[in-house]
């Protein structure tokens, strides 16, 4: 339901190019996705009594977590970012200039709006607050980052604990003989409340850190461009970034997997095949199989619990559950060794280069004050980014790909009890309906009489996916409502990759189709330019089409996709900041890369011959596809 | 006077910083002992020129045209310049400087395998790039002068320079003139029948940022860009990881080159296909920053260069001189009051900016 449909005299504001955005109001539901809204919890959709607020705000679509309309369960992934993200900038902290960020779905997609705190008085108050708060937190970071990776670790082993089970036929002799007095019911919504707060946890350890790490790289960021003006993102990054960060851990274990396979010469047995499943069980009958496999599982946790995506939606499966992208990588790597190939990462020659460039830059400045400053900011920077950066392996991967499996082991729960037909239908209740049908499906086992859910969910499960598969049809535009005047919000820059420039071209284009005489702008990401055959990846599903020397084009790409990395000259993606998983990992291949370009998947198409400047940001497309 | 040489070429031994051959010529000498690429030349030397004007007998008149000129009326100097300089471009050369030359010139000619090998001759001036007068732009430079008459005849128009009236009236940063017996050598050099050339900056002229490069350049001979009369494109590289920061590409329908036609250097047209071009390629965008970086280690300072490119790509150093502007003009400082990292990045927070008067919040 729009505005429009309500109030026929006020008609909600179309786009006018190169001033504003359509207001959300504005948008309409795609034909066959009547109803939509009854996907997604009241208060994350557009109100008509809260219109005056919605309608005035900039809103941008986060196609970095959700590149895809919702699914109703996980919708609980964004509620708890909502939440503890702006909690930190508006309650805990509170971060001078920075309010909480909104989120509103609208057709499916999610769309946020970050608020600013404008009023000096008040920035000047929250400033006090905030330095004996902040500074603390830097005084005694490293000791701070300890405690957190212990958190961290603690809270995923909470979670891998909880497990369930389908409700017995009846209960077992010993929780009688126990005297407990509780059952299997109260065991099972129990386990369901805990892991729905096990998220929530995670989600609040997420942020505990974040907005000082950005905001200290922003600092460093911002001396650094006023040194040397034009300096480039990537270059800043390289000067900071660890090497041996958590994130290339996966892959830096696929390496070893390999050598070790080599060694033990069960190289014929995982080469022979490209199922995995076939692949191990012929490794496992080889007299040195064993202890491949023993170091293999040993790989596998945690280094497997690897998103292919940015781990916020069900839909990106782990390595762990689909073995290919992983083993692809792997047999990538064997051939490597076998034809006397140096597989492993020149980490002695990254660091050279990360303290020439420093140097260099540091040789640059003015004064000794200067270089006082940078020496000052730049170690501040470097301290901490390392849970900058390894917090996307604990929660995005590790903690985030677990959850989902639990969600699917209740998925499991549902199907034994005859509500669902597949595990992967849970993922169209949202997680307050979980909670009903839970109660549903105990109150049918304990009155051993059918549950409303045995023929309630199944019709509505049906009409949910039809709903999502035509808004799926449907892309969302990049922006909504009004844009801000600037664009200051350190996480909106970092992350989001939405600077004044992006939105500049958003504006020009109409917010319609960014494709301008064959050329798109983006964040340069990394640096290097490349020309090949564009080809377009919407579902990470479809990667092993990707072949040697392609042009990766997708919506975005995740820090597992990195195996396939080597294959391909250069990667654009739609969204995405200089920060954004993509960015790090990319630089970090040597790949170049233009993220953030708002419609490539959308203007570009598989085939076409593109040519990619990671140094300007600019993808062009050369030549049609040849027929 | 007898010892010191007439001629006196860019790789002998001596060459480097020799004063006898003047700022910008010395400075090459240098460039070359340092194995920089510098075209092969020599330089009539300061010495032969003071003995020309002792054998021409205008010794005395030189040192008093310039004190005169001191403090006199515009008109007046005018005079005094136009009488001067027709005087030394008609008085002959002492046998033995004219057989030097002309030696030096054929030995050229063998050493590059063309007879009347196209050079291009170039005034060099004693106080010229010394700290504090840069005297830019105050000096002649002739291209593609061919033959020895040709080249005694611009030799004599270089020394002749000394007295043109920019010369006489100019000025070093405390307002004195220079000294009255200024020397002046004249720089003879193959010509780089360059198929793009300009000017460039080991830093960007523009912020004073000590880590650019700025390369400006045009299709053709760079005297263009030297004297302003053709917009150059201009590249930003950065000097620490050669990115092209920004590239000004500008259209460009006519060039500086030899035109057989008239037989000397004239405008021509670029063809249809390369005026929109970029008139070097990355490659040699690169190859240009990694030289200026060269240089200006070498030098020790920043430094302003001529450079060109060959016709077949090759990189050259033309001219080199100490950058004069921002290195005058002393550091300044871009952090305001001290503070300690956290309490930067606190104030940061609280939209302070970071830097003084730009950046930030």
């Amino acid at each position: 339901m729009t505005l429009a449909d309500s109030h026929p005299d006020t008609t909600p504001a179309e786009a006018v190019p190169g001033e504003r955005f359509a207001s959300p109001f504005a948008i309409r539901t795609p034909e066959g996705a009547e109803g939509w809204q009854s996907m997604y919890p009241y208060y994350a959709l557009l109100s008509e009594e809260r219109a005056e607020s919605e309608d005035g705000k900039f809103w941008f679509f986060d196609g970095m977590h959700n590149p895809e309309p919702l699914y109703p369960f996980d919708t609980i992934m964004t509620e708890n970012w909502w939440v503890a993200a702006s909690q930190m900038s508006t309650r805990v902290w509170p971060v001078p200039p920075a309010g909480g960020i909104e989120h509103r779905i609208i057709n499916g997609y999610l769309y946020i709006s970050p608020s600013a705190v404008t009023d000096p008085d008040e920035i000047a108050r929250r400033a006090e607050e905030f330095s004996e708060r902040a500074g603390h937190y830097y005084e005694n970071w490293d000791e701070i980052y300890e405690e957190w990776e212990a958190k961290a670790t603690d809270c995923i082993k909470r979670l891998k604990a909880i497990e369930f089970r389908p409700l017995p036929d009846r209960e077992p002799l010993e929780s009688v003989l126990s005297h407990r007095g509780t059952y299997s019911s109260y065991e099972l919504l129990t386990k369901y409340g805990e892991l729905i707060h096990n998220l929530f946890e995670m989600g609040s350890y997420h942020f505990e850190m974040l907005n000082l790490g950005y905001g200290a790289y922003l600092t460093f960021q911002e001396f650094c461009q006023a040194a040397f003006p034009g300096i480039t993102d990537q270059t800043l990054a390289k000067m900071v970034s660890g090497i041996d960060i958590l994130l290339f851990r996966p892959d830096d274990e696929l390496r070893k997997l390999a050598r070790l396979a080599v060694e033990l010469g069960v190289t014929d047995q995982l080469l022979g095949t490209e199922d995995p499943d076939a692949a191990i069980a012929a490794v496992r009958a080889h007299p040195n199989g064993p202890r491949w496999i023993e170091a293999f599982e040993e790989a596998q946790d945690p280094w497997f619990w690897f998103s292919t995506g940015a781990g916020y939606t069900h839909s990106d499966r782990a390595w762990i559950d689909d073995l290919r992208l992983p083993f692809t990588a792997m047999r990538g790597y064997i051939k490597n060794l076998l034809d006397g190939e140096e597989i492993d990462r020149p980490l002695e020659s990254i660091l050279a280069e990360r303290s020439r460039i420093t140097e260099e830059y540091r040789g640059y400045l003015p004064t000794e004050a200067d270089r006082e400053e940078f020496d000052g900011l730049i170690e501040l920077a470097r301290k901490v980014f390392p849970f900058v950066e390894n917090h996307n392996f604990y929660v995005e991967h590790w903690h985030h790909t677990l959850f989902f499996s639990k969600v699917r082991e209740l998925g499991d729960v549902f199907v034994a009890h005859d509500f669902l037909d597949d595990r992967e239908d849970i993922f169209y209740l949202h997680r307050n309906e979980i909670y009903s049908a839970l109660y549903d499906l105990i109150i049918g086992w304990a009155t051993d009489a059918e549950a409303r859910g045995v023929t309630y969910w199944r019709p509505e499960v049906e009409r949910r996916r039809r709903i999502r598969d035509v808004l799926k049809a449907h892309p969302p535009q990049p922006a909504l409502g009004v844009p801000p005047e600037f664009i200051t919000e350190p996480l909106t820059v970092m992350l989001w990759g939405i600077t004044q420039q992006s939105i500049d071209e958003w504006l020009g284009t109409g917010g319609e189709d960014g494709a301008d005489d064959g050329q798109l702008r983006g964040v340069a990401a990394s640096a290097g330019s490349a020309v090949g055959k564009a080809r377009v990846i919407l579902d990470p599903e479809d990667l092993h089409l990707v072949e040697d020397g392609d042009i990766l084009v997708c919506r975005i790409t995740a820090p597992s996709w990195a195996p396939v990395f080597s294959r391909l000259s250069a990667a654009v993606s739609d969204v995405g900041g200089i920060m954004a998983h993509t960015a790090i990992i990319c630089r970090e291949y040597g790949l170049p890369s233009v993220v953030g370009t708002g419609f490539a998947t959308t203007s570009i198409e598989t085939g076409q011959l593109i040519e990619v400047d990671g140094g300007t940001g600019v993808v062009r497309v050369i030549e049609e596809a040849s027929a | 006077m007898t010892t010191t040489p007439h001629v006196l070429w860019i790789d002998d031994p001596e060459a480097p910083g020799n004063r006898l051959l003047g700022g910008k010529f010395g400075s090459l000498a240098d460039m070359h002992a340092a194995r920089f690429e510098v075209p092969p030349g020599f330089g009539i030397t300061t010495g032969a020129y003071r003995r020309f004007l002792d054998a021409a007998g205008l010794t005395r008149r030189a040192e008093e045209a310039r004190s005169q000129a001191a403090n006199a009326e515009l008109s007046e100097i005018r005079e005094i310049s136009a009488g001067l300089t027709a005087e030394i471009e008609s008085a002959p050369l002492p046998p033995e400087l004219e057989t030097a030359v002309c030696e030096a010139y054929a030995e050229l000619g063998t050493r590059s395998g063309q007879v009347d090998v196209p050079v291009a001759v170039r005034s060099s001036g004693e106080s010229e790039d010394l700290a504090g007068a840069s005297f830019a732009g105050q000096y002649d430079t002739f291209l593609w002068i061919r033959g020895v008459e040709e080249l005694l005849r611009h030799v004599r128009r270089c020394w002749a320079g000394m007295f043109g009236e920019a010369v006489l009236t100019y000025r070093t940063e405390d307002e004195k003139p220079p000294p009255s017996d200024l020397g002046i050598c004249v720089g003879v050099q193959q010509m780089v029948a360059a198929r793009s050339a300009g000017v460039m900056f080991t830093l960007d002229p523009v912020s004073g940022d000590r880590s650019k490069v700025v390369v400006e350049g045009c299709w053709g001979l760079g005297e263009g860009v030297v004297s302003g009369g053709i917009t150059p494109s201009r590249y930003r590289v950065d000097k620490v990881t050669f990115e092209v920061l920004d590239r000004d590409i500008v259209e460009q329908e006519s060039k500086f080159a030899f035109d057989p036609g008239c037989g000397e250097v004239a405008l021509v047209e670029v063809a249809d296909e390369l005026r929109s071009q970029p008139c070097v390629t990355d490659e040699q965008l690169h190859a240009l920053a990694e030289l200026a970086k060269r240089i200006e280690r070498h030098r020790g300072a920043p430094q302003d260069i001529e450079w060109a490119v060959g016709e077949h790509g090759e990189v050259r150093v033309l001219q080199v001189r100490p950058e004069t502007v921002w290195s005058r003009r002393g550091t300044e400082q871009l952090v305001g009051d001290r503070k300690s990292p956290v309490d930067r990045v606190l104030a940061r927070f609280a939209g302070q900016r970071v830097v003084r008067g730009s950046g930030g919040a």
